[in-house]
């Protein structure tokens, strides 16, 4: 087993599972995760039915210069929208680069 | 605390400041045995990494060490912050005693994410400091 | 029996070795700082031997034991820094915190003030983006509801250290009425 194996691994975003609930940014110990999301109604109902909105995810970005990768952000996704991967997330020249936006369109923005 | 010589030819010096947890790692990452720093050739590079939490008593200790380096060296070291603790506090960041990240104090050139980044981290960057990969 | 000569007849009795000696804030259960110290007997195989002594909050004092015990002086340092303990006759140096250090951290009335101070991400409720001011909002797990302790009624009486302790930890706040 070489070490690589033994070393905690590295946390990314399932954007589809992901519903907005904020249970991860609210249970994280070090307060790493950042989430923005808005309420859209949603279209195409029959006729008749009452209003309903559903939530759509915005932002979702971990800041790797707090994140202690203990994990729990991914236990307690209700919809296992976070997962353990082996890609590193790779040392940067300033702090703020370290804060990864994991919602491709938001990305692309700031890229 | 020590100066080592990391690739052994003389063209990379590291000095690692041991505060806490992540120093473990560079045990794991270095091979070399630590040696006093010589008179340095001009073109060798000098980099100093800081493990660990920074608590605020020992903060300005720390940024008196790599003020101390330079003048040994004779050049300014790259500074590189390994781990959560050392760049932001990390988990500590919100306790009574700890410095939010050592860069509060002075200039962070690199900072390796991770609790602890494992020791590929350490080499992986040290690589790129020492110029021998495309950073 | 007084502290210091309750643990000098430790000593004599054959436990002669220091173990530890720590504080502990007692608020919520009692209305006191407890001071526990355990000592251990080497030689024979017997139980390690613990001493409390109750403190009041206000004014907690105690005999240093640094003259039964010289090594009791770090553990001395470190409750009389981080809780307000005052050890009579003992060493009054700092121990881990700057000499500029205001506030006596351990106690479970004592705020951790860089959790005020950042906007909690948790704070944000599905659906939202920003922090929206003067809405009522969550506070994370450390900081007291601010109607005890941050953003008070002012005209109110100061909150009681139980109040804030509890209310850290997510308990109920009770106010008392003037």
């Amino acid at each position: 087993m070489t070490s690589a194996d033994a070393s905690h691994r590295w946390i990314r975003l399932i954007e589809p599972a992901c519903t907005s609930c904020m249970i991860c940014a609210r249970e994280c110990p070090t307060w790493c995760i950042n989430i923005d999301s808005h309420t859209e109604s949603i279209d195409g109902l029959p006729p008749g039915a009452r209003d309903r909105t559903q939530h759509v995810l915005d932002r979702f970005a971990i800041d790797w210069s707090l994140c202690m990768y203990c994990g729990i952000c991914i236990e307690e996704c209700p919809f296992d929208a976070l997962e353990w991967v082996t890609e590193p997330t790779h040392p940067a020249p300033t702090s703020d680069a370290l804060v990864e936006e994991m919602v491709p369109a938001l990305s692309t923005e700031l890229a | 605390m020590r100066w080592v010589d990391w690739y052994g030819d003389g063209s990379l010096y590291v000095l690692d400041v041991a505060l806490a947890c992540c120093a473990v790692e560079f045990d794991a990452a270095s091979a070399a045995a630590a040696a006093p720093l010589p008179t340095l050739d001009e073109r060798a590079r000098v980099a100093v990494v800081i493990f660990g939490t920074v608590t605020d008593r020992l903060a300005p200790a720390v940024a008196a060490i790599v003020d101390g380096c330079e003048q040994q060296a004779g050049r300014r070291p790259m500074v590189i912050s390994f781990g959560a603790c050392a760049s932001s506090g990390g988990p500590y960041w919100d306790s009574y005693a700890v410095t939010k990240g050592i860069d509060q104090l002075l200039a962070v050139d690199v900072y390796v994410p991770g609790c602890p980044p494992p020791p590929e981290a350490l080499s992986a960057v040290l690589d790129q400091v020492a110029g021998r990969v495309p950073s | 029996m007084d502290w210091r000569a309750a643990v000098e007849a430790l000593k004599a009795d054959g436990f002669d070795y220091f173990d530890w000696l720590g504080c502990v804030d007692e608020i919520g259960r009692q209305d006191c700082l407890r001071v526990v110290l355990v000592v251990r007997n080497l030689s024979q195989r017997a139980e390690p031997r613990m001493l409390s002594c109750s403190l009041s909050r206000a004014d907690p004092r105690i005999d240093t034991i640094s003259g039964v015990f010289a090594g009791a002086s770090w553990h001395e340092r470190e409750a009389a820094e981080l809780f307000g303990v005052e050890f009579i006759g003992g060493e009054r140096r700092r121990l881990l915190l700057n000499p500029e250090f205001e506030g006596t951290p351990l106690r479970k009335d004592e705020v951790l003030g860089a959790r005020t101070g950042v906007n909690w991400p948790g704070a944000k409720e599905p659906g939202e983006a920003d922090f929206t001011p003067g809405r009522r909002r969550l506070v994370p797990p450390g900081v007291p509801d601010p109607a005890v302790w941050g953003d008070r009624d002012v005209s109110q009486p100061s909150p009681d250290p139980i109040e804030i302790s509890e209310s850290s930890v997510g308990g109920r706040a009770r106010r008392r009425r003037t």
